[in-house]
């Protein structure tokens, strides 16, 4: 799997040394070209960055504070109403509520699963590369089809998994009516297709860990637990940081497997599985007020920034300690 | 934003499998004195093993379903052996007009194939000049790619759907494209990988010999970039060709990418979940072929980005 | 929302000369256009309106200039997001349906869409015509069909129940008002321990489609949480259709489910529904039509063509939605797709007099259809925001029916929600 990861970057000799030029001229050229390169390099990054990053994002303040008209393109500016209306929604509090209660079903499992699959991929096993893509074909599946085939799986009268447990002599469940349940089927979608790619950088992580390690620890006749837990899961900690950053930066965005979950798309009668970018696209393209949705959307932009600091503030707290130890 | 405070996991070659082999003689040793290095035990493939039947098991059942007809899924003795209808099934969603599959298709491969060329060319420039070359602001700008990775696209749909729909934009897949030709994360993983494959030694010796600046870039960077190039542009096609939300906003149903056509076959009123799963493992093909030769690439690709975490 | 005084007088000159140029033409049918005359009309519908191939061609065959290019999108829902994302812009097909549920939210910008012919005023049932004539008196849609409810049954479940199988004494039994409708009801499932019929929000559909004022006033105001039409509709449901609905609403997995394993044996029944019956449920046999629905008449569903103002050819399209919208076509269309017409004229047509569906045991729906229609009295007057209300108004419902809340607590849920609309 590293063959191509570990090609020598480039044959350091290969051109023979040129004839010294014409000194002046040649020299400021070569100013100039090691002044103006590295802008020129980055140009079409953050060039196309502004337009379609930047731009939408404080033209989208700038909309947050209108009452916009879609057909005529047009708005009235009205200050802080459409917050104040978000605010005032109880809608908006069950989004905001059942987007974590999905992130935390999706996150906690499938990284305790990740950790363990990658635990198992990490001893010295035949068919590595076999097993690894194993765990990550799921990944290629697309939200939408993950969604499409669990929500049938899920179906409350006529699913799968309640056809099962009713067989075996347990009670149905009500995927699409309590919203616990509606979380722990879409969280069980984000979980089957991520949960495998977590996995991985899991496993790139405990391949990190320097073996004299574990063989020191076997000297002082530590079990393969012990080891586990006082060597594999510490030195997991800074991954486990960035993979919980990421998850939490997309699960919180989540729309594509709540969206699918019922015909409707709109999270139930009782917005049992409403989340945040559900809910701004039904006011923004089911309601079709802009001005509302811009101003959900800052809302949501806010509410992940308060996140990073508070992930940014823990991540710092346990760098610390691990100075201290 | 916050991904620059983790500290980077020290390693630049994530396998093992060149180190693996051990000696011989830790062969015969007591399996739990060790954690590694000795073959794994039964157990261990047990466990693989059912890892690997619940990543699958959902394949399994869209075809199970998919190659069956619309009365299999009520049937209470449901059979766990496909029928023979599948190939029916998925004409039946390629005939579909209100799917429009093949043009899906075809809108999924262009879009996904610009995206991901166009993610790797500018990353690849803004990531050389990030990792290898001194300029002033270099360090603020890095922060700011790196921090807009945690801006949510929401950020930016209502305004840009304002601007294509007042272009008359909207419906075309130039509307999919355009807001997705950068990638901050493309940035910061291209930065990461050049900062540590390519020794400055290399770069002062090239200018030492009077390459210029786009020559150094071309004859060392791009040389050395090219496996995270791959990677990276393998990664954001998968990522593009999955995406739905911003799609299914900006895109007209009648012309439409795989997923949005997906959605439509669950959204049409007659539920034939025969058609609809035999539609999700149609739609899902390109994407498995394309795992079946590229996979190995995407499993180090991933790994390697943890690495740069 | 406000009305751009410039964009309405443009508008209204626009389709004024479109009107002009109508007239002229319409004398002379090949002669339109520009130049050549050659001209491409795209057309959008969704579902299935019953525009088959053939029956466009028919027009292309007369119209050797015109040549028709027909998208059809999957549900209205899709071709709702289409609509409001381009009216009054580019992009936009020349001739757009619009469905009834939210054609009111287009009456809006009835400013930017053209003025329907004189000639062909008066074709539709009053209502239907009705409700697509703006405040300024302008009609600016083509009713396409209609959906006049009757009651579709399983006579198999009905003979199991004790209950008369044939639809004349079927429709006998259940003539009368909802609480009679509600006994036969609570009757059945006395019988057979099962739920009547599929869904409580039907029959919220049912009731608030039979209101002469549901949730907003002609001129604006909401009324929504003051009506006490609603209020009462809305414990009727809960209190007597909830306990004999086999779900809380229509278009559910499930609910597709269930129409082919009989856990229902009623459903009220627009002529379109009878389509969604047959193809979710092709094996069953015993589903039947009877000519009935309670408390008199009631519509439900329907659409409009529209021809956006500042299309590229909208005399050339005004022309063609005048021909698909008149009482020929839309038989043919009703005979593709079960489309019902709201043509007046289309009602002494043969073809729909005589139209018998071997699927509901070869009840004459055309018949029945025509029937239904001449029952429908009230034209329920839906304002912009119709489609919001009721959707949270059935969410109300669908909350008592999978116990989330209770009665009082779900519709004070409602009150608090419409309130931020």
């Amino acid at each position: 799997m590293t063959a191509t990861a570990t090609r020598p970057p480039a044959p350091p000799t290969s051109r023979p040394p040129r004839p010294p030029r014409v000194i002046s001229f040649s020299q400021r050229l070569s100013r100039w070209d090691l002044k103006v390169s590295p802008y020129l390099y980055i140009s079409p990054f953050f060039i196309m960055f502004a337009v379609v990053g930047l731009f939408p994002i404080a033209f989208t303040a700038v909309i947050s504070f209108m009452d916009w008209d879609l057909v005529r393109n047009s708005g009235q500016f009205i200050g802080f109403d459409q917050y104040a209306w978000i605010l005032g929604q109880p809608q908006f509090w069950t989004a905001l509520r059942n987007t974590f209660s999905i992130f935390l079903f999706s996150a906690v499992p499938q990284l305790i699963a990740a950790i363990f699959i990658a635990a198992m991929l990490d001893r010295n096993i035949r068919a590595k590369t076999f097993w690894r893509m194993g765990v990550l074909v799921p990944f290629v599946m697309a939200p939408v089809a993950v969604a499409l085939i669990f929500s049938n799986m899920f179906g409350d009268n006529h699913g799968l998994v309640n056809n099962i447990l009713t067989d075996v002599g347990l009670p149905a469940i009500q995927w699409h009516k309590d919203a616990f349940w509606s979380h722990v089927a879409i969280a069980t979608m984000v979980n089957f297709r991520w949960t495998g790619y977590n996995t991985l950088i899991l496993l790139a992580a405990m391949q990190a860990i320097p073996r004299d390690y574990y063989e020191a620890a076997t000297v002082d006749g530590a079990g393969a637990f012990r080891q586990f837990r006082s060597i594999t899961l510490p030195s997991l900690k800074p991954t486990l940081i960035f993979v919980i950053i990421t998850a939490t930066i997309g699960g919180l965005q989540i729309f594509d497997e709540p969206r699918m979950f019922d015909q409707f798309g709109r999270g139930g009668a009782a917005q049992q599985w409403l989340t945040i970018t559900l809910y701004l696209y039904d006011i923004g393209w089911g309601q079709w007020n802009f001005g509302r949705a811009a101003a959900l959307a800052w809302i949501l932009f806010l509410i992940i920034l308060i996140i990073g600091l508070i992930n940014l503030l823990v991540t710092r707290r346990l760098v610390r300690d691990e100075g201290r130890r | 934003m916050t991904a620059l405070e983790t500290p980077p996991i020290s390693t630049t070659e994530a396998s093992d499998s060149e180190r693996m082999p051990q000696p011989r003689a830790t062969r015969g040793r007591n399996r739990t004195t060790k954690i590694r290095g000795v073959r794994a035990g039964f157990w261990v493939y047990v466990g693989l093993g059912v890892v690997l039947v619940g990543a699958l098991f959902p394949f399994y059942w869209s075809f199970l379903i998919g190659s069956g007809d619309s009365s299999t899924i009520n049937d209470p003795n449901m059979s766990w052996i496909p029928g023979g209808n599948f190939l029916e099934n998925a004409a039946t969603v390629v005939n579909d007009p209100a799917v429009n599959f093949w043009r899906a298709l075809g809108n999924s491969i262009t879009s996904s194939l610009l995206i991901a060329a166009s993610v790797v060319v500018t990353s690849t420039l803004a990531g050389w000049a990030f990792a290898k070359l001194r300029f002033p602001g270099s360090k603020p700008l890095l922060v700011f790619v790196v921090a807009t990775m945690a801006v949510p696209m929401q950020l930016g749909v209502v305004p840009l759907y304002i601007l294509f729909s007042d272009l008359g934009w909207t419906g075309n897949i130039g509307a999919i494209v355009i807001p997705a030709v950068t990638s901050a994360f493309g940035v910061f993983w291209m930065t990461q990988y050049l900062q540590q494959s390519v020794p400055d030694e290399l770069i002062e010796a090239a200018r030492v010999d009077g390459a210029s600046m786009i020559r150094t870039f071309w004859t060392i960077g791009v040389v050395a970039a090219r496996p995270a190039a791959a990677m990276l542009g393998l990664f954001t096609f998968v990522t593009a060709w999955n995406n739905f939300f911003w799609p299914f906003i900006v895109l007209d149903r009648s012309d439409p990418t795989l997923p949005v056509a997906l959605s439509l076959l669950q959204s049409n009123h007659f539920v034939d979940y025969s058609i609809v799963l035999a539609g999700v493992l149609l739609s899902t093909l390109p994407l498995l072929l394309l795992f079946v030769f590229a996979g190995k690439q995407l499993v180090s690709g991933i790994m390697q980005g943890a690495v740069k975490g | 929302m406000k009305l751009s005084r410039r964009t309405k007088a443009i508008a209204a000159i626009a389709s004024a000369a479109s009107i002009a140029i109508i007239a002229t033409g319409c004398s002379s049918p090949s002669d339109s256009g520009g130049g050549d005359g050659k001209v491409e009309l795209t057309v959008a519908t969704f579902n299935d309106f019953g525009y088959s191939d053939e029956l466009l061609q028919e027009y292309m065959d007369e119209n050797p200039n015109v040549t028709i290019v027909h998208n059809r999108a999957a549900t209205s829902n899709d071709a709702r997001a289409n609509y409001f994302q381009k009216l009054g812009k580019e992009g936009l097909a020349d001739i757009e349906a619009v469905e009834v549920d939210w054609f009111t939210e287009a009456m809006e910008y009835s400013d930017l869409l053209a003025e329907v012919p004189e000639d062909a005023k008066g074709r539709w049932l009053d209502w239907k015509e009705a409700a697509a004539t703006d405040g300024e008196g302008r009609l600016v849609g083509f009713g396409t069909d209609v959906g006049p409810q009757g009651i579709c049954y399983r006579s198999d479940l009905f003979a199991a129940a004790g209950l008369p199988t044939d639809r004349t004494e079927v429709a006998a039994l259940l003539e009368g008002d909802w609480d009679n409708f509600f006994n036969v009801a609570d009757q059945y499932k006395a019988a057979t321990g099962k739920p009547f019929i599929d869904s409580a929000n039907s029959v919220l559909q049912g009731i608030v489609n039979q209101l002469e004022t549901a949730y907003e006033e002609p001129d604006g105001t909401a009324v929504a949480t003051e009506n006490a039409d609603i209020q009462d509709a809305y414990n009727t449901v809960v209190e007597r259709a909830v306990p004999i609905s086999a779900y809380a609403g229509q278009w559910s997995d499930d609910w597709f489910a269930s129409m082919a394993n009989g856990e229902f044996a009623a459903m009220l029944c627009p002529g379109w529904m009878h389509g969604v019956i047959s193809g979710s449920a092709p094996e069953v046999a015993g589903w039947d039509v009877a000519d009935v629905f309670p408390g008199g008449g009631g519509n439900w569903g329907g659409s409009y063509l529209t021809v956006p103002a500042d299309g590229k050819n909208v005399d050339e399209a005004l022309k063609l939605a005048d021909w698909l919208t008149a009482p020929e076509q839309q038989v043919k269309a009703f005979v593709n797709a079960g489309t019902f017409p709201s043509q007046a004229a289309a009602y002494e047509d043969e073809g729909l007099t005589a139209f018998t569906n071997e699927y509901f045991n070869d009840a004459p729906t055309g018949e029945i259809g025509i029937n239904r229609a001449e029952a429908v009295t009230v034209a329920t007057f839906k304002g912009p925001k119709f489609f919001q209300f009721h959707d949270a108004l059935q969410n109300a419902v669908t909350r008592v029916f999978d116990g989330v809340e209770d009665q009082q607590t779900s519709w004070n849920t409602w009150v608090t929600e419409v309130g931020a609309f």
